[in-house]
C-alpha cells in the first residue's frame, strides 16, 4: 500500500492509503505502485487519480515526492473532482 | 431627581456598549479560531516545500538562480505591510505601521530606496495619510486571505527582483504567539534564504533536474512564505481583537458598577430629604 497525501498551500486535501496513482507529470502522466525508487518529479497540469474510492483531483503546478512508499504530492493549486 | 435621569441614562448607554462589545469578542473568538484553523493547515505544505528545496539546494547553485542572488549592496528594496481591514483590535495595526516605519527610516538611513506595497485598509489611510507614494494597495483580502492572494501580491514583486530591479524584499506582519500577543516581525523573503538541510536526503530520481525542479518550486516557496504571513496577520487580528473587545467588556462592567452604586445613592438621598421635609411639614402644622 502506498501512503498519500495530497497537499495544497490551504490545506491537506487527502490523506489515505491507496493501491496506486496516476499523476499528471510535466511531461505526461506517471502511475505509481509500491515499492517505487525515491522519486521527485515536477507536475504539470492534469487530473490525479487515486486508485480505489480516492477519488480524482485537478492539480496544477507543484512536485509528487515518493520515498520508501511514501507518496506526497504537493500542488499549488488542488480541487477535488 | 435632575442627577438621577442623568445617571440613569448613563446606565443604559454602557450596558449598550457593552452588549456590543461583548458580542464583537464573542464574534472574534469564533473567527480566530477559523483563522488559526487556516495557520494550521498551511502547515504540511510549507514543511513539504522546504523540505524539498532543503534536499536539492547546494550552495553552488546559488549563483544560477535569480531568486537566491544575493546582491553585494540593497539600492532599492519593496517593503510589504500587511495590516487588518478593521480597527478596533487594540493596538494591532499601530504596532505593524510603527514596525513598517521603524524598517522604512532604518532602509532609508542606510541609502536604501524603498517602495511600498500595502494590504488591509488600515495601513494603506495611515500611509495615504503621510503622504507616501504606495506601489501596490490591496484591500478586502485581509480576513480571509487564499494562496491566490498571495502569488497575485508577490508576482510582480518577484520578477522584478528576478530582473534586479529590486535587490531586497521585507515583510512586515504579526505573529500569532496568543490571542494576548501578536507582537509585528519583519521578514526577508527575498533573496531566498534556503531553509537548511537536516540529515541526507535518500538518492531521487529526478525529473526533469535539480536544476529545473528547484527554479520551478522557489517561486512556490516565496509565494507560500507570504501566504502563511497574510494567514497569521488574520489570526493576529482577530486574536488582538478579541483582547481588546474583552477588557472593553469588563471595564463597561466595572463602570457600570461605579455608576449603579451612584444612582442608588442620589436616589436613597434624594428620599430621605423628601421624609425630612415632609415631616417637617407636618410638625410645622401642628
Amino acid at each position: 500500500m502506498l501512503k498519500v497525501s495530497v497537499i495544497s498551500p490551504e490545506k491537506v486535501l487527502f490523506e489515505g492509503e491507496v493501491e496506486s496513482l496516476v499523476a499528471p507529470a510535466f511531461d505526461g502522466e506517471v502511475g505509481i505502485l509500491t515499492s517505487h525508487a525515491p522519486m521527485m518529479t515536477l507536475l504539470g497540469k492534469g487530473t490525479l487519480r487515486l486508485a480505489g474510492s480516492a477519488g480524482s483531483y485537478q492539480v496544477e503546478g507543484g512536485f509528487l515526492q515518493v520515498v520508501d512508499n511514501n507518496v506526497r504530492v504537493v500542488t499549488e493549486r488542488a480541487e477535488k473532482l | 431627581m435632575a442627577k438621577g435621569r442623568e445617571l440613569k441614562g448613563r446606565i443604559k448607554t454602557t450596558e449598550n456598549t457593552r452588549k456590543i462589545t461583548r458580542t464583537m469578542e464573542m464574534v472574534a473568538t469564533a473567527k480566530m479560531k477559523r483563522a488559526l484553523d487556516r495557520v494550521t493547515s498551511a502547515r504540511p505544505y510549507a514543511n513539504a516545500l522546504s523540505e524539498v528545496l532543503s534536499s536539492l539546494y547546494s550552495p553552488d547553485l546559488a549563483e544560477r538562480f535569480p531568486l537566491l542572488r544575493q546582491p553585494e549592496q540593497e539600492r532599492r528594496a519593496a517593503l510589504i505591510l500587511l495590516t487588518a481591514d478593521r480597527g478596533l483590535c487594540g493596538g494591532f495595526n499601530s504596532n505593524l505601521i510603527r514596525e513598517a516605519r521603524n524598517q522604512l527610516a532604518r532602509l532609508r538611513a542606510s541609502g536604501v530606496d524603498v517602495e511600498l506595497h500595502i494590504e488591509g485598509r488600515r495601513g494603506v489611510g495611515y500611509f495615504r495619510y503621510v503622504g507616501e507614494a504606495l506601489t501596490t494597495v490591496v484591500t478586502g483580502i485581509s480576513e480571509k486571505p487564499t494562496a491566490d492572494n498571495a502569488r497575485e501580491i508577490i508576482d510582480g514583486i518577484m520578477s522584478r527582483f528576478m530582473s534586479g530591479e529590486l535587490d531586497a524584499v521585507y515583510v512586515v506582519s504579526a505573529q500569532f504567539k496568543s490571542a494576548l500577543s501578536t507582537p509585528p516581525a519583519t521578514q526577508k523573503i527575498l533573496p531566498v534564504a534556503p531553509p537548511q538541510r537536516k540529515g541526507g536526503a535518500p538518492d531521487y530520481i529526478l525529473a526533469p533536474s535539480a536544476d529545473e525542479i528547484l527554479s520551478d518550486l522557489l517561486p512556490l516557496y516565496v509565494r507560500n512564505q507570504l501566504y502563511r504571513a497574510l494567514v497569521e496577520t488574520a489570526a493576529g487580528e482577530q486574536g488582538a481583537r478579541r483582547t481588546a473587545m474583552k477588557s472593553a467588556t469588563d471595564n463597561a462592567g466595572e463602570m457600570l458598577n461605579v455608576l449603579r452604586r451612584t444612582y442608588n445613592r442620589t436616589r436613597q438621598a434624594a428620599i430621605t430629604q423628601e421624609i425630612a421635609e415632609i415631616v417637617g411639614g407636618a410638625a410645622a402644622l401642628e
